[in-house]
């Protein structure tokens, strides 16, 4: 049983990989989950893990020099599968192999997460997206934010690829959140997950390589988090013929 | 509104606004810049949106697609790019009597939030903001922290389906058209 989300913003700097990681770690009270750094461009969940000096990560994968399981690291309690930062790493990686990835570590866990780039103006920034059977949206409550995760979800749409929800983050304590989720909701096609709270504990997380739940797992951005993974149904599919669903993963006929 | 012509300093394609709003302050411009979103789609063919600047912090804003000026202009612009920019320089001479339409104004770290998504670039350009700017925008910049201005922005925008149903239309034929360029 498996269900693969592609955790998406079109906008940079609403800290999705934070989220990406904490969502994960609360999932990994009821799941096996496997975090994958799917930003093969400007990866930096290794970072958030602790895994600054891993030695093999998905780029090689990707480069067909390593299998996938030199690549996992087991941290937190997740299986967590970094990406390098290297030009070099990213100009050898063959991004098409991420579908073999996605269903080779299908086979072994409940739920992947795949932090996904900040973009969608390339092939390699979008197949994430495609390769999901949902995606969670991380917005902030801002205009470009929040026109940027409505394209993400369109994208998705289009590619066949199902919204399971919104995740508001850095929200300031001032700003009237109820009303700006409540009317947000009525465009996406999930409901908001969580709001979680800007917060200087993610900072100080960040800076020591620490994720979030990790280190300071009572903080109220943290219990937003848990509150989240509560929120989010997992749909798991059939262990069987997950790796042959993301061997096969196209865009459907009807385009 | 009515700005004289400046110098032309830059003029170009940005897909952020957030860019020209960050250049512009770290080379403190004083002057002004032209919006125009390449997605006329979305802006009934004729929209361009003109913000003007005092060492390089935000004063004014006009729309002249929806003749609305100040934060509702904001809500205006904010819609994805590609933008067109054109950026201009005046002396701070020219733009005095521009600069007297208070119902243009916008709080110094408001274009930053909500065409740039930036708070770190709000309260940058806030904190170089005149203190009299701050004092003068303090009673509507609740925004400050966020605030209550700011989010009745957001609102607007939300409010705006026609808008936004314009920018999931034009994502799904973008996507559309890219999934046969990606060879999904």
């Amino acid at each position: 049983m498996v269900e693969v989300f592609a955790v998406a913003s079109g906008k940079g700097g609403t800290g999705k990989t934070t989220s990406t990681v904490a969502l994960g770690m609360a999932l990994a009270d009821r799941y096996d989950v496997t975090v994958v750094d799917a930003d093969t461009g400007m990866a930096n969940l290794l970072f958030h893990a602790g895994l600054s000096d891993a030695e093999t990560t998905l780029h090689d994968v990707l480069a067909d020099d390593a299998p996938v399981e030199a690549a996992t690291y087991d941290r937190f309690g997740l299986t967590v599968v970094p990406c390098g930062t290297s030009l070099d790493g990213f100009r050898d990686a063959n991004p098409d192999r991420l579908r073999d990835v996605v269903a080779t570590l299908a086979e072994e866990t409940d739920i992947i997460l795949l932090d996904s780039p900040p973009a969608l103006d390339s092939r390699t920034a979008v197949l994430p997206i495609v390769l999901a059977d949902r995606i969670v949206v991380v917005l902030q409550p801002t205009i470009p934010a929040i026109s940027d995760g409505l394209k993400v979800q369109e994208y998705a749409t289009t590619y066949d690829t199902d919204v399971a929800g919104l995740l508001f983050n850095k929200v300031r304590a001032s700003e009237s959140i109820e009303r700006v989720s409540e009317k947000t909701e009525r465009y996406f096609d999930g409901p908001t997950l969580a709001s979680v709270p800007e917060s200087e504990r993610a900072r100080e997380a960040r800076r020591a390589g620490r994720p979030l739940l990790a280190h300071a797992p009572e903080c109220e951005a943290a219990t937003a988090y848990r509150a989240a993974a509560e929120a989010l149904t997992v749909q798991n599919g059939a262990a069987d013929d997950a790796a042959d669903r993301f061997r096969s993963a196209v865009i459907p006929e009807s385009l | 509104m009515k700005v004289p012509r400046g110098r032309l300093d830059k003029s170009r394609v940005v897909t952020d606004p957030r860019d020209t709003l960050a250049d512009v302050l770290d080379r403190e411009l004083t002057g002004y810049a032209v919006f125009e979103s390449q997605e006329t789609l979305l802006l009934d063919g004729e929209g361009r949106g003109l913000i003007t600047f005092t060492d390089g912090v935000p004063v004014l804003v006009y729309h002249t697609g929806t003749d609305r000026g100040g934060p509702p202009a904001l809500a205006d612009l904010a819609i994805p790019g590609p933008y067109h920019v054109s950026i201009y320089a005046l002396d701070a001479a020219n733009l005095e009597s521009a600069h007297e339409a208070a119902d243009l104004r916008v709080p110094p770290g408001m274009p930053a939030e909500r065409l740039g998504g930036d708070p770190a670039l709000a309260d940058s350009t806030r904190r170089a903001a005149s203190d009299e700017r701050l004092r003068t925008t303090d009673s509507d910049e609740s925004s400050a922290e966020g605030g209550a201005t700011e989010q009745s922005a957001v609102e607007a925008f939300l409010d705006d389906a026609e808008k936004i149903e314009a920018i999931k239309q034009q994502a799904r034929s973008e996507a559309h058209e890219r999934a046969q360029q990606w060879e999904f």
